[in-house]
C-alpha cells in the first residue's frame, strides 16, 4: 500500500567515497482512511451507513405518504399500499419509519460534530497549557462532565424547556457528552507537545495558534475521527431514548417517538408487532453500522489490533 | 495519602457543581422562575391546583429573596433532607416517594451490574487470550450486535415474547396480589416481577465490558512484560490470569463506576417499558407530570449515587496499582 | 560446520528463516538462511543495526514469534532437542530452566503492578523444588550477584531506576542457572557508565557461573569487548563468523570492516573514521545478489548477482565473494579490488592542528556562573533539585564546543537555558549579538522569537523532531517565511539551496517529500538544514548522532564540520561519547552531576584527563582497536 513510486528510487551505482542519496520505499504509514477501510467490519458498516444516508436524503421519494398524514384507516395490516401497514392514529408505518432515518442522522451528524467540536476545542487547549491554571480548571470541568451521568441530566434539561426542537436535542447531547473525548485529546495533545517538531516549530518562529491548529492539530486527525464515530453513535442512542420517555420533538417523526407512541398507546398488548419491531431494528442496524465503523477506527488508536 | 485525599477533593467539587447546576437549571429562564413555571403549567393544563403551586413555590424558595438568598435557602434545605413536596402524589414529599422507589432500583441496578462485571470481564478476558478464535469472533461479533440494541427496545420484546405471548412472566409493576414484607409470596412475586427488567438490562450491560476488557487485554498482551512470563515457561493459566488479566483489569475498576451513569440511562428506560416501581418510573412520570421538585432531585440523587460509585472506584484504584498513587501523589 | 574442536553445541541454528506474511502490507523475510552454533559456556557476541533482524531471530530462538511473524524453514537445535516445532507444553519444561533472556527494552518487562519477590518467586517455583522461605534466600543470593540492595525486593518496578531494572531483569534471568542466556541489548538507553558497569558484571557472572551467553547489539565496540566470537548480521543472514580477536585483526566481510571503521581512537593525532553510505535494503523486496553490495566499495559484478554464500575462510565464515576470491580460490582472471583490512568508503578525518586557531575566534555567548535549582513541590515539602552549578564558559563563532556528561549531568538543562526555553536560577547567559550584548533570560515573546533567528537547534530524535504530517519543503520554508519574509520564487531557491548544503541532492526530489520516506541519516541532515535556514551564529546540537546507526553516524558528523567550516557558525556539541567530541570539537566541558569537573582544548582533556569522572566516561568508549 506504499504510496512511493518507484521511480523515485535513485538509480546508478554509487560511487566510492562518495555518500549515495536515495530515498527507500519504506512502507507508508497508511493514511487513516486506509487503515479503517482494511477492515471488512467498518468497510460493511459504511455501506450500510450509506445506505441509510440515501435513505434519509431522498425520503420524500422512497416513502409512499406523508409519515404525519393521518387520514389512512387505522390498524391496517401490512399490504402493497401500506407496507407495513398504519397505527393506531391511521398513519403509515413504513413512511413514519423512512422519514424517521432523518432526525436519527441529523441527530447523529450534528450532535457527533458538535460535541467534537467542544471536545477538541478543551482538550487542545487544556492539553497545550498542560501545568497552568488553565489547563486545571478545564480538567476539573471535564471530569465533572465525564462522572456526571449524561442521560438523567439531560432528561432534566429537555423537561424544563419549551419547545423540543431537533437543535435543542442537538444542543443538549453535544454538551452533555463531549467530556470523555475532551480527555482523550488533552492526553494525546500532551504526548505530541512534548515531541520535538513542535519545540523546532518554535525555533521556526512559530506562534502558539499556529503550532496548535497547524503542527499539532493534523496528527489527531485519527483521534478527532474516532472521537467523532463514538459521539455520533451516543447521539443517536440518546435522541431515541429520549424520544421513548416523551422528550423528543413533537413535530416531527423519529424512530423513538414512533417507539414512545407504541408503547403509550398499546401496541404490544394489541399485537402491532410492526409498529415495534420495525423501529427498534432500523435503530439497532444503524447503530451496528456505526459501531462496525468504529472496529475500523480502533485499529487508529491502537495498532495492537490491527492484523487480524 | 495525596492521592487518596485528592480523589475525595475532587468527589467535593463535583459534588457541589452538581448540587449548584441542579440549583441554576430552573433559574435559567429570565424572569421569576416560579411564576413562569406556574403560568406554563397552567397554559398546558387548566386543572392546576394550589397544591401544585404550593409546590412549585417551596421548590423555588421565596421569589422576592436574592440569589444569594434563595441559594443557601436551598443548601440548608438539601442539607435537612428536605427537597420539597411532590405535585404528582401531593401531598407526600419528595424524600417519602423516592424513599418508597429507591430500594427497587437500588436492587436492580446492583443485582445486574455485579452480573454484568463478572461476565463481561471473564467473557472479555477470555476472548482477548483465545485471540481470533471462533469464540471469540463470536463473542465479539455478537456482543457488538447486541451492544447496538436499544435497552428499552429490548425490554419492549421481551415484554412482547415473555409477558403478552408466552405470559412467563408480569408484564408490569414490582409486585401485585401480596403484602409487602418479608414474606415468601412477596419474595417470589418481586422476582418474578423482576426477572425480566433485569434480563433487559443484562443483554446489554456486559457488552462495554467484555469489548473494554479485551481491548486492555490485547493491548497487554503486546507488553514486554507478558512475553517475559511467556519465556519464563510459566503456565498459560498463571500468564493469562496473574499477569495479563490482572493489568488489564485495573482500568475496568474505574471504568465500572463511569459505566454506572450509562447503565442509569438504561434502567430508567426499561423500568418506564415495564412499569416497574423504581426510580426510572419515577423520573418518568415526573416528566410526563411536569413535576419539576421530584425530576430535580432524582436527578440529584442518581448523580450523587454515581458520584460516590466513583469515588469508591478511585479510591480502590489507588489501593490496587501502586502507579496510580506515585503519578498523582 | 561445528568446529571439530567444539564437541556438542549447546544451540545449533541451521538454515532458519523467519517470514512476516502481514495480510494488510508485503510480507517480507526477515530472518533468512542463518546458520551458527553457540557452545557450552561461549560468550557468542550477535552486531547488528536497526533491520538487520537480530531482536527477530532472537525472538525466533525463545519461540517467542507472533502472528504474522513464523519460522518458515530451519531448524533449532537446543541441548540435543529440536524446539523448532515443540508445542507451548513441551517449551515450558526447558523455558527459564535452560534457556533464559534479557529483552531490550526491559524497563518494561517486569510487571509494573507486582512487587519484584513474587516475579522471581513464580518463576523459581514453576522449575525448582525450592518452596517459602528457600525461594527468598535465592533471591537474595541472586541480587547480590548484580549488587542490588536486599530492600528493592520488595519494591515495585517504578520504584527502581533504569539501570537497576535492568540488574534485576539479569539476576532473574540467572535465577535457575540456565544453560543459555540471550541478552538483546540490555543496555541499550542506559548511560554509558551504567552500561559499561553491567556488562563488565555480566561478563564475570558467566565465567563465574559458566552459562553460555548469546549478546545482541548495535554497538561493534561493546561486543567486541565481551565476547568469544562474533556473529555480523546484515539484512537478515549472517554475513560473518569469527572470534572476536580474528575480526579485530581482520575482518573479512566489508560491512564488518565498515562498523569497525565507525570508532577510532580519540587520543591519537589524526583520528580518521570511516561511514558507509546509503541504506539497508528493504526486505520486502527481493534482491539479487549481495544484499550490501549496493553500499559496497569492494564490490566486483558477481556480488550484483549471486548471493555469496557462508564459507569457512581461514578461522571463521564469511558470506563475501571478494574475500572468497582472495583468500580461497584465487582471482581466476576476476579483477579485485585489492585486499585490505579498513573499509575503504568515505571517511571523515580529524587531525590535531585543526582546532588550534579556533580559540582565538570571536565569541557569541557567553555563560557565566549559571546555576538553576529546580523546585519541585510535594504537598507542604519543596524538592530542590541542583541541576547547574555555577557553570561558565563561552562558544566562539566558526568553533565548536562540545559539552560532554551522562544523562542527568545537567548538559541538556544548559541547552535549554541558552535557547531561551528556561532561565537560569542564578548567574547570567549574555549573546553578544548584532544588537550589543543581550541577556537571554530577559527575552520575552517578540524578543525570544527574534533571539532564535541567531540560535538554532538540531535535536538526538530525528524521528520525532521532523512533523509527520508536513512535507520537507514545507518545513524548511517556515522559518524563512517568519524571520526573513521570503516568498515565492526566492523562498522556494533558498529552500532547494538548503536541501543541498545537507547533501540531500537533487533538491527537486527530496522537496515534496514526507519523512518518514526518508532514513535516519537523511531526517537529520533535514534537521540540520531547517536549524540552517536562519543563518544562525549558534546551534545547540543536543546528541545529533546518538539514534542514528553507527555505521552512518561520521557522516552527520562530517556534515556538522562542514557547516562550522562554510558557514562559521558556532555550535554546542551535546554529547555523552567522548570519540565523537574529540572528532568535532575544539573545547571540550565535561560536566557530572550539574558541575564542570573539567574544561579544555579536547586533544588535552582526552589525552591527560584531570578528573576520574572524565577518565570513567573515557574508559567507556569502546575501543576496538
Amino acid at each position: 500500500m506504499s504510496t512511493t513510486p518507484n521511480d523515485f528510487m535513485a538509480e546508478g551505482e554509487p560511487d566510492q567515497g562518495q555518500a549515495v542519496e536515495q530515498v527507500g520505499s519504506s512502507t507508508t504509514p497508511d493514511s487513516w482512511w486506509q487503515v479503517v477501510w482494511s477492515s471488512k467490519k467498518a468497510r460493511v458498516g459504511l455501506v450500510i451507513l450509506g445506505l441509510y444516508v440515501l435513505m434519509a436524503v431522498f425520503a420524500p421519494l422512497i416513502a409512499p405518504h406523508d409519515p404525519l398524514d393521518g387520514s389512512f384507516t387505522p390498524l391496517l395490516p401490512p399490504s402493497g399500499e401500506h407496507w407495513l401497514g398504519t397505527n393506531t392514529n391511521g398513519r403509515d408505518i413504513a413512511s413514519q419509519l423512512i422519514f424517521g432515518s432523518r432526525i436519527s442522522l441529523l441527530v447523529g451528524l450534528f450532535g457527533g460534530a458538535l460535541a467534537t467540536a467542544i471536545a477538541l476545542v478543551v482538550g487542545l487547549v487544556s492539553g497545550y497549557t498542560e501545568g497552568t491554571i488553565v489547563d486545571d480548571v478545564l480538567s476539573f470541568v471535564t471530569n465533572v462532565a465525564l462522572v456526571i451521568p449524561a442521560l438523567p441530566l439531560i432528561i432534566t434539561l429537555v423537561a424544563y424547556s419549551d419547545t423540543r426542537g431537533v437543535w435543542l436535542i442537538v444542543g443538549i447531547i453535544a454538551l452533555t457528552s463531549w467530556a470523555g473525548a475532551a480527555r482523550g485529546k488533552r492526553a494525546q495533545i500532551i504526548t505530541l507537545r512534548n515531541r520535538d517538531f513542535v519545540t523546532s516549530a518554535k525555533f521556526s518562529g512559530e506562534g502558539s495558534a499556529r503550532i496548535i491548529f497547524s503542527e499539532i492539530m493534523p496528527n489527531m486527525s485519527s483521534l478527532v475521527v474516532a472521537g467523532f464515530v463514538g459521539a455520533a453513535t451516543g447521539a443517536v442512542g440518546a435522541e431515541a431514548g429520549l424520544a421513548v420517555l416523551g422528550l423528543g420533538d413533537t413535530r416531527s417523526v423519529s424512530w423513538g417517538t414512533m417507539l414512545y407512541q407504541a408503547d403509550a398507546q398499546g401496541a404490544i398488548q394489541q399485537g402491532l408487532l410492526t409498529w415495534i419491531f420495525a423501529p427498534g431494528l432500523a435503530l439497532a442496524i444503524l447503530i451496528t453500522a456505526m459501531s462496525f465503523i468504529n472496529f475500523g477506527v480502533d485499529l487508529l488508536s491502537n495498532p495492537h489490533l490491527r492484523e487480524d | 495519602m495525596r492521592y487518596f485525599l485528592r480523589k475525595l477533593g475532587f468527589f467535593l467539587g463535583t459534588l457541589w457543581a452538581v448540587v449548584t447546576l441542579n440549583f441554576m437549571i430552573p433559574r435559567l429562564q429570565p424572569g421569576d422562575p416560579a411564576e413562569l413555571m406556574v403560568r406554563r403549567l397552567q397554559g398546558k393544563d387548566s386543572q392546576l391546583d394550589t397544591a401544585q403551586v404550593e409546590a412549585m413555590r417551596s421548590m423555588l424558595g421565596a421569589p422576592d429573596g436574592s440569589l444569594w438568598t434563595q441559594y443557601w435557602a436551598y443548601l440548608a434545605d438539601l442539607l435537612r433532607g428536605d427537597f420539597g413536596v411532590s405535585y404528582t402524589y401531593y401531598p407526600f414529599s419528595v424524600a417519602e416517594v423516592i424513599g418508597q422507589a429507591i430500594w427497587w432500583t437500588v436492587g436492580l441496578v446492583v443485582v445486574t451490574q455485579i452480573i454484568s462485571f463478572v461476565v463481561g470481564i471473564v467473557l472479555g478476558a477470555y476472548a482477548a487470550w483465545r485471540r481470533n478464535s471462533k469464540l471469540d469472533t463470536t463473542i465479539t461479533l455478537g456482543s457488538t450486535f447486541l451492544g447496538t440494541l436499544q435497552p428499552f427496545w429490548i425490554a419492549l420484546v421481551l415484554l412482547y415474547v415473555f409477558g403478552y405471548t408466552l405470559g412467563w412472566f408480569p408484564t408490569s409493576g414490582g409486585y401485585s396480589a401480596s403484602t409487602p414484607g418479608l414474606n415468601m409470596f412477596f419474595i417470589e412475586e418481586v422476582l418474578s416481577h423482576s426477572t425480566l427488567p433485569a434480563v433487559a438490562l443484562l443483554i446489554v450491560t456486559p457488552i462495554g465490558w467484555i469489548l473494554g476488557m479485551r481491548n486492555t487485554m490485547i493491548m497487554n498482551l503486546g507488553e514486554d512484560y507478558i512475553r517475559l512470563a511467556k519465556a519464563k515457561g510459566l503456565p498459560d493459566r498463571t500468564v493469562a490470569l496473574r499477569y495479563a488479566a490482572r493489568n488489564a483489569l485495573l482500568p475496568s475498576v474505574t471504568g465500572f463506576a463511569l459505566a454506572l451513569g450509562s447503565v442509569l440511562g438504561g434502567t430508567i428506560l426499561v423500568e418506564t417499558v415495564f412499569d416497574y416501581p423504581g426510580l426510572g418510573r419515577l423520573m418518568g412520570e415526573a416528566v410526563s407530570n411536569k413535576d419539576y421538585p421530584l425530576l430535580q432531585t432524582l436527578m440529584l440523587l442518581t448523580t450523587t449515587g454515581v458520584l460516590i460509585a466513583n469515588l469508591i472506584a478511585d479510591l480502590l484504584y489507588g489501593v490496587l496499582d501502586p502507579r496510580a498513587r506515585r503519578a498523582e501523589g | 560446520m561445528a568446529r571439530p574442536n567444539e564437541g556438542t553445541p549447546l544451540l545449533e541454528v541451521r538454515n532458519l528463516e523467519v517470514r512476516y506474511e502481514p495480510k494488510a502490507s508485503r510480507s517480507l523475510t526477515a530472518v533468512q538462511d542463518v546458520n551458527f552454533t553457540i557452545a557450552p559456556g561461549e560468550f557468542v557476541g550477535l552486531i547488528g543495526e536497526s533491520g538487520s533482524g537480530k531482536t527477530t531471530l532472537a525472538t525466533a530462538l525463545l519461540r517467542l514469534l507472533e502472528k504474522p511473524g513464523r519460522i518458515s524453514n530451519g531448524t533449532i537445535m537446543f541441548d540435543g532437542t529440536d524446539i523448532t516445532h515443540l508445542d507451548q507444553d513441551e517449551l515450558r519444561a526447558i523455558r527459564w530452566r535452560d534457556l533464559s533472556t534479557v529483552f531490550q527494552s526491559s524497563m518494561n518487562s517486569l510487571n509494573p503492578v507486582v512487587r519484584i519477590e513474587p516475579q522471581f518467586r513464580d518463576a523459581i517455583e514453576q522449575h525448582s523444588d525450592l518452596r517459602g522461605e528457600d525461594v527468598s534466600a535465592r533471591v537474595r543470593e541472586l541480587f547480590d550477584m548484580v549488587f542490588i540492595d536486599h530492600r528493592f525486593i520488595t519494591a515495585f518496578p517504578h520504584e527502581l531506576s533504569g539501570g537497576m531494572k535492568q540488574r534485576v531483569n539479569l539476576a532473574l534471568a540467572l535465577a535457575l542457572d540456565p544453560k543459555l542466556v540471550l541478552l538483546d541489548e540490555p543496555t541499550t538507553g542506559l548511560d554509558v557508565v551504567v552500561q559499561h558497569s553491567i556488562l563488565q558484571n555480566v561478563r564475570k557472572l558467566q565465567e563465574e557461573k559458566g552459562f553460555a551467553v548469546l549478546f545482541i547489539s548495535h554497538d561493534i565496540g561493546t561486543v567486541l569487548d565481551l565476547s568469544d566470537r562474533i556473529l555480523v548480521m546484515y539484512s537478515g543472514r549472517i554475513v560473518e563468523d569469527q572470534t572476536a580477536a580474528e575480526l579485530l585483526r581482520e575482518p573479512l566481510h566489508p560491512y564488518t570492516k565498515g562498523l569497525l571503521g565507525s570508532y577510532g581512537d580519540p587520543r591519537a593525532e589524526t583520528v580518521r573514521i570511516t561511514y558507509i553510505p546509503g541504506r539497508p535494503p528493504d526486505l520486502s523486496l527481493v534482491s539479487e545478489g549481495c544484499s550490501f553490495a549496493p553500499r559496497c566499495p569492494e564490490k566486483i559484478d558477481r556480488c550484483l548477482t549471486e548471493y555469496p554464500e557462508l564459507l569457512p575462510i581461514e578461522s571463521g565464515e564469511v558470506a563475501c565473494h571478494v574475500a572468497a576470491l582472495h583468500r580461497l580460490v584465487g582471482a581466476d582472471g576476476i579483477e579485485l579490488p585489492e585486499r585490505n583490512r579498513r573499509f575503504v568508503g568515505p571517511e571523515f578525518v580529524k587531525t590535531a592542528d585543526e582546532s588550534a586557531h579556533a580559540r582565538e575566534r570571536d565569541i557569541v555567548l557567553t555563560v557565566d556562573n549559571v546555576t538553576k535549582v529546580f523546585e519541585k513541590r510535594r504537598g507542604l515539602k519543596v524538592d530542590r533539585t541542583v541541576a547547574v552549578a555555577d557553570t561558565s564558559f563561552v562558544l566562539r563563532k566558526g568553533a565548536v564546543t562540545a559539552l560532554v556528561g551522562q544523562s542527568g549531568s545537567g548538559k541538556s538543562t544548559l541547552a535549554r537555558m541558552i535557547t531561551g526555553i528556561d532561565s537560569p536560577t542564578e548567574g547570567r547567559i549574555v549573546f553578544h549579538g548584532p544588537d550589543g550584548d543581550q541577556e537571554v533570560a530577559s527575552f520575552r515573546g517578540r524578543a525570544l522569537r527574534s533571539y532564535r533567528s541567531h540560535v538554532q537547534m538540531v535535536f538526538q530524535d530525528p524521528y520525532s523532531a521532523l512533523n509527520p504530517t508536513k512535507r520537507l519543503g514545507q518545513i524548511l520554508e517556515r522559518p524563512l517565511v517568519n524571520y526573513h519574509g521570503l516568498k515565492g520564487d526566492a523562498r522556494r531557491k533558498r529552500v532547494e539551496e538548503l536541501l543541498e548544503t545537507v547533501a540531500l541532492t537533487p533538491a527537486d526530489r527530496f522537496i515534496n517529500r514526507y519523512a518518514y520516506e526518508l532514513s535516519g541519516g537523511q531526517r537529520q541532515r533535514v534537521v540540520i538544514a531547517r536549524a540552517l535556514a536562519v543563518l544562525p551564529e549558534v546551534i545547540v546540537a543536543d546528541e545529533p548522532i546518538s539514534s542514528l546507526d553507527v555505521s552512518i553516524r561520521a557522516e552527520i558528523l562530517e556534515l556538522l564540520n562542514d557547516l562550522v567550516q562554510d558557514h562559521d557558525v558556532g555550535i554546542l556539541y551535546i554529547t555523552h561519547d567522548l570519540l565523537s567530541a574529540r572528532m568535532l570539537a575544539d573545547e571540550v566541558i565535561v560536566l557530572n552531576e550539574g558541575r564542570v569537573v573539567e574544561q579544555g582544548p579536547v586533544l588535552q582533556v582526552i589525552r591527560d584527563p584531570q578528573d576520574p569522572y572524565t577518565r570513567t566516561l573515557l574508559d567507556a568508549v569502546p575501543n576496538p582497536f
